[in-house]
């Protein structure tokens, strides 16, 4: 085994350059030791993102597609989504998924926390709504956050930046919620409304889900990297990380990885900290094993990849005969609805949903191309008129179910299939459950009611969209009970006292809503009680 | 390319989009679509040439009715390899400045001047707050 050229022993290692690897790298600066994010991605270039390129709509289905098996860079891991209906979504860069993702960012609601509790599924998380709040606020603030501070659905909150503008969509598919008599909220959204901190604001460009060349939505090497990296966080690029390694003592000392050059390299640390998140992190656990070890590190509990959640989603499309302007604005959803969130058994399910207005993304190419999957706009005689009727006459709206945690939902190394270091890529083996389907026929319904009631002349539905997995959560759940999970309630692994997990990895269940915010004050809280442990981090 | 095979490349994407029935849209067959392929699709050339082998010579003096019935019988026999042809041809089609232009988008790329969008009216918002609180603890 070569060794890396500048590969003293750290204090810190992360796995990971994404949100939650930045947000702890950041919060642990204070403590003047000495931290190295390991990133299998590169830095990206935002001038070179296609916003600026006339082709800005072709790219999201070729180097930006946020399927990896699609995009297939070389920086990219293949993975196995055969047993499962919805295929796993992600980027790796430095920012990790923040780079493509559509900065929609609503929390956790504080039910969401106690499952067990209020509704008899699940389990409750071991922390509450309550010990994140100066979280959120914290990283509301780093981020960028915009949005309206009143919800009633929410705690009071106070988003540091004022609502981005809902556009002619907005606003009438919320006169549909107004003639329901439902709730409807502008959205919280990692996009400036108004210059911030160095950045500009937003100049409703579409789509975000390839690169902000603004600037004005919060991927996090513009926004927490930075500020770490000058404060003295070293950040490899180009080190995929193969497994982490074990001292005689049962701690972690350290990673294997693959340099840029395809070098196997050893990095040696005294504390390990996972930010892969749901999939990438118990892919390196999993493959991390040993003869203490054998199923895997930290994985005495057997709980390492399974009980695997993602955010079901179905699709509603409404066509208006006034043009909504839908291709302008930014990606992220503008407004959403809680009407639908909390229990109410007499549905037919348990848990709730978000119903999320989306747009910007509904360019002439993406119109055309979706009208030619669905039939809707054919191509030959007939196109002009399809897509006239079409383009900037439709509204889309996003029901996003809470998926409950199932064992049998995993993430396991597939026996053949590997990345180009020859590492075991990762099996996603996935069952929607009939709570999670019943919950998309409902948000289905009642989508359309939406829609109808805001002057939608036809209503296009989709019941799952396989191209859906973003939120990548459970898989190595935090918990008081090392029988029951894989971490405690701040992150420190139960059987492995210096390897930590930070990421969408930790939740006990996923809520209804885009999980980046909370998996950022997650790793912001984490981060907070290592600081505050510092004396005693390894202590039973 | 010999003068034969374009003939039946212009022809075919004058069938898959033809110029709208009022004439304000153009047809696919009025753009360059040899410069994009050359330019954004190189690698989708040999896929080209392969579908556009299953095209008779006699394709491009067909009446649209029997060129749109011959197209659906090859995308029948290779549908990801037409899907390949229908996402390119639309690609270069609506990216067009002409095009976009006559669908009421901007030309050309917008970056950094952008879009202006309405604020909306958040006024109804006061009767969802009086609904009172509507989460769980």
């Amino acid at each position: 085994m070569s060794e890396a050229p500048n590969n003293d022993p750290v204090d810190v290692l992360i796995i990971g350059a994404g949100a939650s690897g930045a947000a702890i790298a950041w919060s642990l600066t204070e403590t003047r030791m000495r931290i190295l994010c390991l990133e299998q991605g590169d830095w990206m270039t935002p001038s070179r993102y296609p916003t600026t390129q006339v082709d800005y709509e072709a790219a999201q289905f070729g180097a930006f597609n946020v399927n990896p098996n699609v995009r297939g860079l070389d920086n990219d891991y293949p993975v196995n989504t055969a047993d499962s209906p919805i295929d796993v979504l992600n980027y790796n860069a430095v920012g990790g998924s923040t780079i493509v993702y559509a900065a929609h960012f609503p929390r956790l609601h504080p039910s969401d926390f106690r499952v067990r509790s209020l509704d008899g599924v699940a389990d409750d998380w071991p922390i509450s709504y309550d010990d994140l709040d100066p979280f959120f606020a914290q990283n509301d603030r780093v981020m960028g956050v915009s949005g309206l501070a009143g919800d009633p659905m929410y705690p009071p909150k106070d988003p540091p930046l004022p609502p981005l503008p809902l556009g002619r969509v907005g606003e009438v598919v919320a006169g549909g919620f107004d003639k329901l008599g439902w709730h409807w909220w502008p959205s919280d959204a990692a996009i400036l409304s108004q210059p911030y901190d160095g950045r500009d604001k937003c100049l409703n460009l579409n789509p975000c889900s390839s690169g902000c060349s603004q600037g004005a939505k919060a991927s996090v090497d513009i926004t927490y990297w930075p500020q770490a990296i000058r404060s003295g966080v070293e950040l490899k690029t180009r080190c995929r990380v193969r497994e982490i390694t074990l001292d005689e003592d049962g701690m972690a000392n350290g990673a294997i990885y693959y340099d840029a050059e395809g070098r196997e390299c050893f990095q040696k640390a005294e504390v390990v900290i996972m930010a892969c998140n749901g999939v990438g992190t118990p892919r390196i656990l999993l493959n991390s094993t040993s003869s203490r070890f054998p199923d895997g590190l930290a994985n005495r509990s057997g709980l390492v990849g399974r009980n695997l959640m993602f955010h079901p989603v179905a699709y509603i499309r409404g066509i208006f005969e006034e043009r909504l302007d839908t291709h302008r604005g930014p990606q992220g959803t503008c407004i959403l609805s809680k009407e639908f969130y909390e229990t109410d058994t007499s549905r037919g399910f348990v848990r709730g949903y978000d119903m999320q207005v989306v747009r910007g993304n509904a360019g002439p190419l993406v119109t055309a191309l979706q009208g030619h999957h669905t039939g809707q706009i054919p191509w030959g005689p007939g196109h002009h008129e399809a897509f006239r009727q079409r383009f900037d006459h439709s509204a889309s709206m996003v029901v996003m179910a809470e998926d409950l945690p199932e064992a049998h939902n995993r993430v396991t190394l597939d026996p053949e299939l590997v990345d180009s270091n020859g590492i075991p890529a990762p099996k996603v083996s996935y069952t929607l459950s009939d709570n999670s389907r019943r919950i998309l026929e409902h948000g289905l319904a009642r989508g359309e009611e939406v829609m109808r009631a805001a002057g939608a002349t036809e209503v296009e539905k989709t019941d799952l969209l396989r191209a859906s997995g973003w939120h990548l959560l459970g898989t190595a759940r935090m918990g008081d009970d090392p029988e029951r999970s894989v971490v405690n309630s701040w992150g420190r692994a139960h059987d492995v006292r210096n390897l930590f997990v930070v990421d969408g990895s930790l939740f006990v269940t996923a809520g209804g809503v885009n999980p980046t915010s909370t998996i950022q004050a997650l790793a912001l809280y984490i981060g907070d009680r290592m600081k505050k442990n510092l004396a005693n981090l390894f202590d039973d | 390319m010999d003068e034969a095979s374009s003939r039946r490349l212009r022809a075919l994407l004058d069938t898959i989009l033809p110029a709208s029935d009022d004439g304000r849209m153009p047809s696919a067959a009025e753009l360059d679509f040899s410069a994009y392929l050359e330019t954004q699709a190189a690698d989708f050339q040999p896929v080209l040439a392969d579908i556009m082998s299953r095209f008779e010579d006699g394709f491009a003096e067909q009446p649209l009715a029997a060129r749109v019935e011959r197209a659906r019988e090859v995308a029948s026999a290779d549908s990801r390899a037409f899907n390949k042809l229908v996402f390119h041809i639309y690609d270069c089609y609506y990216q067009n400045p002409l095009v976009r232009g006559l669908i009421g988008t901007h030309p050309a790329p917008i970056f950094p001047t952008g879009n202006e969008i309405p604020a909306g009216d958040l006024t109804s918002l006061a009767a969802v707050q009086a609904r009172g609180k509507g989460y769980r603890r």
